[in-house]
């Protein structure tokens, strides 16, 4: 019984794949053969990556990450309050849903969307990616933070509230410390999302090395473009080590290991 | 005040720190977590609450404390009377000391005994943040009194068992309470430093006329340090008495229900 029912599923996803995979064109073999060829074209002109390309390449890096570090910094200025405000234990009744679908709503638009957005209010350039980059980080740290902040142990809550201290104080010296080890490896978490998400700001014209890449594809100069997602590689990699060891130093020490 | 007796100011002044009648607690659809309780607890000794676990005994200390609301009955804590569907405040006057001690893992040992002190902090202190130096002195005398002197900086998630303990104790006296709640307080520690403790707590009852309500489910504790014991059993309160006139078989019999 439960075998049939599982196998009736498994058919029906089947079926919903191969519809969908005709839709889309995956099915249309020609075109796959010629698609995998082109790709095939595409890669062997990457290789070897120019050289030439790297100056250029690692201002446009630099900027980038100028652009991630900015942004960043100001989503979480921006998201820890608003976190606060979204927890039902610190504020007034109906407050914390109305922010929850503020915070909801600047996640549903695509960092690159608002991207487009500032640029039309701040002109082309890197101020734009920065706003963009700092607002989308804001929705996202501020979810990930009131998640955070709502995890924090019920004893450690109810001890401190029960001194009679104010709401403010019990998110200063109870919330903020006692979830402090989760929000710092967010927040390193999102800087390494940052930038890899400003380094495709500039295809709309918001600043950094996405520029320059959408620039080497419509000159179809992959060569460049190779040397422009390696130095890209090289930051995340070298981001990741960094944060990986800023984590360790401050994580907590479980009672069980000490 | 025209009160009747045993309620409102006038059992306060008649000695008792809290007085309940027809006690009742329930989540809504499903069975009550206390039924029906009624006791006293005379002001300026040790009360302890003997049960098994689940019987309801830390659901009694916070009904006491204010973080959990009655469904019905009354109750006179400190002078002040609530029934079901009052709201009330939590006051530093009355302390609660949770099961795991509720310690800020993340701060400090100066700045966890601190804690107890934040509703009596300046204005300025309340919203900026920090400690008035009076307060700092305070706790750093009293940390040092009890052996923590040259741990004041250490991080409280570093510390063992006892040291715990006694950063507890110290929050507890900067708070400057009338009347402690504690739930298993010593439970988790060896029988010498057990002793140790509960010998500090007593002292503290006999000079400074603080009532002190413990719950616990070890039965030799109780002829050893209470004045009074209540044994809850199942939600429901089997036995009430000064320890002077009860003995280790009878506390042992309403604990077992046979």
């Amino acid at each position: 019984m439960l075998v049939t029912r599982a196998r009736f599923y498994l058919l029906l996803l089947l079926i919903a794949t191969m519809y969908s995979a005709a839709g889309i064109g995956l099915l249309d073999l020609t075109r796959i053969t010629k698609g995998l060829g082109n790709i095939g074209i595409f890669v062997a002109d990457m290789f070897p990556p120019d050289p030439a390309a790297l100056p250029q390449v690692s201002i446009a890096m630099i900027e980038t990450i100028q652009i991630a570090l900015v942004g960043t910094v100001i989503g979480t200025v921006l998201a820890l309050p608003l976190a606060l405000l979204a927890m039902p234990a610190l504020t007034t009744h109906g407050v914390a849903p109305v922010l929850r679908f503020v915070l909801a709503f600047i996640r549903t638009v695509p960092a690159l969307l608002w991207g487009v957005l500032f640029v039309v209010a701040f002109g082309l350039g890197p101020t734009a990616g920065a706003v963009a980059i700092g607002l989308y980080s804001a929705g996202y740290l501020g979810k990930l933070f009131y998640e955070l902040l709502e995890g924090v142990d019920p004893e450690v809550v109810e001890a401190v509230r029960s001194v009679g201290c104010s709401r403010l104080q019990l998110a200063r010296y109870a919330l903020i410390p006692e979830a402090a080890n989760g929000l710092l490896a967010q927040l390193l978490f999102m800087f390494e999302y940052n930038v890899r998400s400003s380094s495709i700001m500039g295809f709309v014209g918001a600043g950094g090395i996405g520029y320059y890449m959408l620039g080497y594809i419509q000159l179809l100069r992959y060569d460049a473009l190779f040397t422009a997602l390696l130095v890209t590689l090289a930051v995340v990699l070298v981001l990741d080590v960094i944060s990986n060891r800023v984590r360790a130093a401050f994580s907590l020490r479980s009672p069980a290991s000490s | 005040m025209d009160a009747p007796p045993l309620s409102g100011a006038s059992a306060f002044a008649s000695g008792l720190a809290v007085s309940a009648r027809n006690l009742t607690f329930g989540y809504a659809g499903s069975l009550p977590v206390l039924r029906d309780v009624t006791f006293t607890a005379p002001q300026g000794g040790i009360t302890m609450v003997l049960g098994a676990s689940g019987s309801g005994k830390t659901t009694l200390l916070k009904l006491i404390k204010g973080l959990l609301h009655l469904t019905n009955g009354e109750m006179t804590v400190l002078g002040q009377t609530f029934r079901a569907g009052d709201r009330r405040g939590l006051t530093p006057d009355i302390a609660y000391v949770p099961q795991g001690l509720g310690l800020v893992r993340n701060l400090t040992v100066l700045e966890n005994a601190l804690i107890g002190s934040l509703s009596r902090l300046p204005l300025h202190n309340r919203l900026l943040g920090g400690f008035p130096p009076a307060l700092v002195a305070e706790a750093t005398e009293r940390l040092t009194r009890v052996g923590l002197g040259h741990k004041l900086h250490d991080k409280a998630y570093n510390l063992s068992g006892g040291e715990r303990q006694r950063v507890a104790i110290i929050r507890n006296r900067m708070q400057n309470p009338k009347l402690i709640l504690a739930d298993e307080f010593v439970s988790q520690l060896d029988p010498i430093t057990q002793t140790q403790i509960m010998t500090v707590v007593r002292d503290r009852t006999r000079s400074d006329g603080v009532t002190y309500i413990q719950t616990t489910h070890e039965l030799d504790l109780v002829p050893r340090f209470a004045d009074c014991v209540w044994v809850i059993r199942g939600g429901v309160k089997v036995l009430d008495a000064p320890v002077a006139k009860t003995s280790v078989d009878e506390l042992e019999r309403a604990l077992r229900g046979s």
